[in-house]
């Protein structure tokens, strides 16, 4: 299946070069008699689970742990979060979740693999990142929630790197009132473990973080012929709790 | 032998648990900022409306406050589409439906929010999807 997938894939990009839709990616390299050389690519497609029965539900201490992979913060990072105030989370309005807090959000992801790009696809905010194989580079001054990402396979892992995200008042989780900037950097590596699919993300921040900080988790098979369902966040709804807070300035 | 009977009346109390009704967590924000996990309070009345959304849906409730006076109270539950996987539709609860919430009362005075409820009938019988 995997093999099958492999060349599927591989034929579909040779055709897309050769017509110039796509620039031959870092999978296609080409040997002395110009034919295509066929690279493994590793089967990640599917829907994933990544709800409860995956991994420990997100929260203060997940998934970074105090006193174990909980990142560092410069003094920058301990002024910002000092005086963080919950209620202007930009959750509250709507604006999606992002990396590096996105990838452990407990809902279900789907990956589909094409031969320039990877998509990952989030229930959660109704999210779609795309990862570039084919070599190009972010657009300067564009910054977005989402950043720009190029991906390419070490064997049977696909490494996702991503940058050029906004400056985000909560960009480091839902939990800790850590910012996050323009300079944040992260770095995820896929791959599949039996059943799952693994990953380990890595992130660095020198304006908010002293050193990078990572945390690893994995995602289930979602039940056979399972759609992502459409999230439709309800701007009126994810305000409504804030009533229930004593309010920290006045 | 005695490993077998712990085990079993493990299995006993988790099951009837999940019987009780079977929430997602909030999952979208920490619970801390907006109710206090040391209390808990108790609404017991008619269901006003089940409201079936993302980030989160809730649940209001006309019931009797501490005073006895009835206001309505909100109870926050998990996003739609995590209650939807587990059964939940937006007629799961109805209007005019006799239920019983249990949970962790919001912070801010004059409010009546409820957080990481148990919800049942009145007579404690389970609320399924």
């Amino acid at each position: 299946m995997r093999a099958r997938h492999s060349n599927k894939l591989t034929i579909v990009a040779t055709v897309m070069a050769s017509i110039g839709l796509v620039a031959p990616g870092p999978t296609l390299a080409q040997d002395p008699d110009d034919e295509p050389e066929i690279a493994p690519i590793p089967y990640l497609e599917g829907v994933w689970n990544g709800g409860p029965r995956a991994r420990r539900v997100n929260g203060p201490d997940a998934p970074w742990v105090k006193g174990e992979n909980f990142p560092v913060l410069n003094e920058r990072g301990l002024a910002f979060q000092s005086i963080f105030d919950e209620a202007v989370a930009p959750k509250y309005d709507c604006v999606p979740s992002s990396s590096p807090a996105i990838q452990y959000d407990p809902y279900f992801m789907q990956v589909v693999q094409w031969p320039d790009r990877v998509l990952l696809r989030y229930e959660k905010d109704d999210q779609l990142r795309t990862v570039w194989l084919d070599g190009r580079e972010s657009p300067p001054n564009e910054y977005t929630i989402q950043g720009f990402s190029v991906g390419h396979y070490e064997a049977d892992t696909l490494v996702v790197e991503t940058d050029h995200f906004v400056f985000d008042i909560t960009g480091f989780d839902d939990y800790n009132g850590i910012p996050s900037s323009q300079l944040k950097k992260v770095t995820e590596r896929y791959w599949k473990q039996g059943t799952e699919l693994h990953m380990t993300l890595t992130l660095e921040d020198p304006l908010f973080l002293r050193e990078p900080a990572s945390y690893s988790t994995r995602w289930l098979a979602a039940p056979e012929g399972y759609t992502l369902n459409p999230y439709e966040c309800d701007a009126f709804e994810a305000r409504r709790a804030l009533r229930f807070m004593v309010p920290r300035y006045n | 032998m005695k490993r077998l009977l712990w085990t079993g009346a493990l299995t006993l109390v988790v099951g009837i648990g999940l019987a009780i009704s079977y929430v997602p967590a909030l999952a979208h924000h920490a619970s801390g900022p907006f109710y206090d996990d040391t209390k808990s309070v108790e609404a017991v009345g008619t269901v006003a409306r089940f409201v079936f959304r993302n980030p989160h849906s809730f649940l209001f409730i006309n019931a009797p406050n501490e005073d006895g006076e009835m206001v309505e109270w909100e109870v926050e539950l998990g996003a739609a589409v995590s209650m939807r996987r587990q059964g939940w539709t937006p007629e799961t609860i109805r209007a005019g439906d006799p239920i019983k919430a249990v949970g962790q009362p919001s912070r801010a005075p004059g409010t009546y929010g409820i957080c990481c409820a148990q919800i049942t009938r009145p007579d404690g019988s389970p609320v399924r999807p």
